[in-house]
């Protein structure tokens, strides 16, 4: 791939938002667990929080919430440090995308949690396992399976989600295409290569979703 | 556990502060997306007549100079906000920007032309520009000039670098661009995609509008910076470092 010597510079761009999309679903899955936790949680106060994180970030747009913390974020931390501390476009797109994965991540493993029948919970009590046993034995490979088309949703969102990064600096896959576009004023086919990759990106993660939920069905009986 | 974390704090602070004060590193912003003067090579790197006089001015002046890209809406906030120390990025000297940074003497000047397309037939006055669509980057003289003179008789396009400007003229949706001649010689007439397009009209240089030539911008107060720029800058002009970059790039003097 040559593309007048810009090339080398889309796939260094790629591979960023490979990365970025990675790392964001990994803290996103983290905080989302945390979240479900806290939404069927029994304090009143934990699922407060919860509510009011997901209805927020669910809420607005994207664009507004990584723009909110890239140039607030730089204004608080100035202000805390008392002198100018520079937000980088990476860990403020990261930190944003993992924010936004964590809100719908929630709302997709606490559904899968709901979904599992309360007997089969029930059932396992009262063979007398403990409780780690029934998260680990009983409750979570069920939760995987319910959740997986959830989160291949969700991570679809997050990988095309990063192309937003761009607009604060973050030379990706976008931002890359973008310069490439502008000094060799070929925007079409710069545009086009990159909608391609990311394309080639979503299609491969089909595939896997595709084999990822096959395995964990396996021992089902199908309809 | 406190204490500790001050004390580690102070020394941090303390050793950063050392360590500023031993080298004379300048952090300097160019845009990178205003060719031939600042633009993004395809390996990544920045090149240009600015680049090139900016490498040329901390090697004679000694300091130790990193370049970095910034766009061109927010080049002077992040100045203030001290993101760097010097912006590099063919910034003319006008009283409005005066009013926030503070520049140093010129370090070249060239007026600024309307281009359109080869046979157009478009006059330059307000008559003739009457109904036209005139594109203009954002927060740039050319962008002022058409705002005071033309904004009630003409459509006027503002773009977020020249290139996407240039983009839109030859894809149709603009009938003029205004900006630096030097850019649009170099970075589109002379280029594949700008050969049906031909400058009209005539130079402009009011300086009411177009200032006295491009300059460097410290943030203000900063006389230290702005005077080893000066000094460097004569230097260069008088020993043909100047030259010799200003020929890599035109085939006539642009100071």
């Amino acid at each position: 791939m040559d593309l007048q010597g810009f090339g080398g510079q889309i796939l260094i761009g790629a591979g960023l938002t490979l990365a970025v999309a990675a790392l964001s679903m990994i803290f996103g899955l983290v905080i989302g667990g945390f979240g479900a936790a806290a939404k069927l949680s029994r304090r009143r106060a934990l699922r407060g929080f919860a509510d009011a994180y997901t209805t927020l970030v669910r809420g607005v747009p994207e664009l507004l919430i990584l723009l909110l913390l890239y140039f607030g974020g730089t204004v608080l931390l100035t202000w805390i440090a008392g002198e100018y501390v520079e937000v980088n476009g990476f860990g403020a797109g990261l930190f944003a995308l993992s924010i936004l994965c964590g809100a719908y991540t929630t709302e997709v493993l606490r559904a899968a949690i709901q979904a599992v029948a309360p007997g089969q919970i029930e059932a396992a009590r009262a063979l007398g396992l403990r409780q780690p046993t029934v998260i680990r034995k009983v409750l979570l490979p069920q939760v995987w399976r319910l959740a997986l088309p959830g989160l291949g949703n969700v991570w679809l969102v997050v990988m095309k989600d990063t192309s937003l990064i761009s607009v604060v600096g973050l030379e990706e896959l976008m931002r890359k295409s973008n310069i490439a576009a502008g000094a060799t004023h070929q925007p079409f086919t710069f545009y086009a290569v990159a909608a391609l990759i990311y394309l080639l990106f979503t299609t491969v993660s089909v595939i896997g979703i595709a084999l990822l939920e096959r395995r964990a069905r396996r021992g089902l009986a199908r309809a | 556990m406190r204490r500790f974390l001050m004390a580690a704090l102070t020394a941090a602070a303390v050793g950063w502060a050392v360590q500023a004060q031993a080298q004379d590193k300048v952090r300097i912003a160019t845009e990178g997306a205003y060719a031939p003067f600042n633009f993004k090579a395809p390996d990544g790197t920045l090149q240009g007549f600015d680049i090139d006089i900016a490498r040329a001015l901390c090697d004679h002046a000694h300091l130790e100079c990193t370049i970095v890209a910034q766009d061109w809406d927010g080049i002077i906030p992040g100045l203030l906000a001290k993101k760097y120390d010097a912006i590099i990025a063919s910034m003319s000297i006008t009283d409005e920007r005066r009013k926030k940074v503070d520049f140093t003497d010129k370090y070249y000047q060239t007026p600024a032309r309307f281009v359109a397309k080869k046979g157009a037939g478009i006059a330059i006055s307000r008559d003739g520009l009457k109904g036209k669509t005139i594109g203009a980057q954002r927060s740039t003289i050319h962008a002022q000039y058409l705002q005071d003179t033309y904004a009630d008789v003409a459509d006027i396009k503002l773009y977020d670098s020249q290139e996407n400007a240039d983009l839109d003229l030859t894809a149709g949706r603009l009938d003029l661009v205004l900006a630096d001649s030097i850019v649009l010689l170099e970075g589109f007439l002379n280029k594949p995609d700008g050969q049906d397009f031909e400058f009209v009209g005539p130079e402009l240089k009011d300086p009411k509008w177009f200032g006295d030539g491009a300059g460097i911008a410290v943030r203000p107060g900063d006389a230290k910076l702005k005077e080893a720029f000066n000094k460097a800058l004569a230097e260069i002009r008088k020993d043909g470092t100047y030259d010799r970059i200003d020929a890599k790039y035109f085939p006539f003097s642009i100071y």
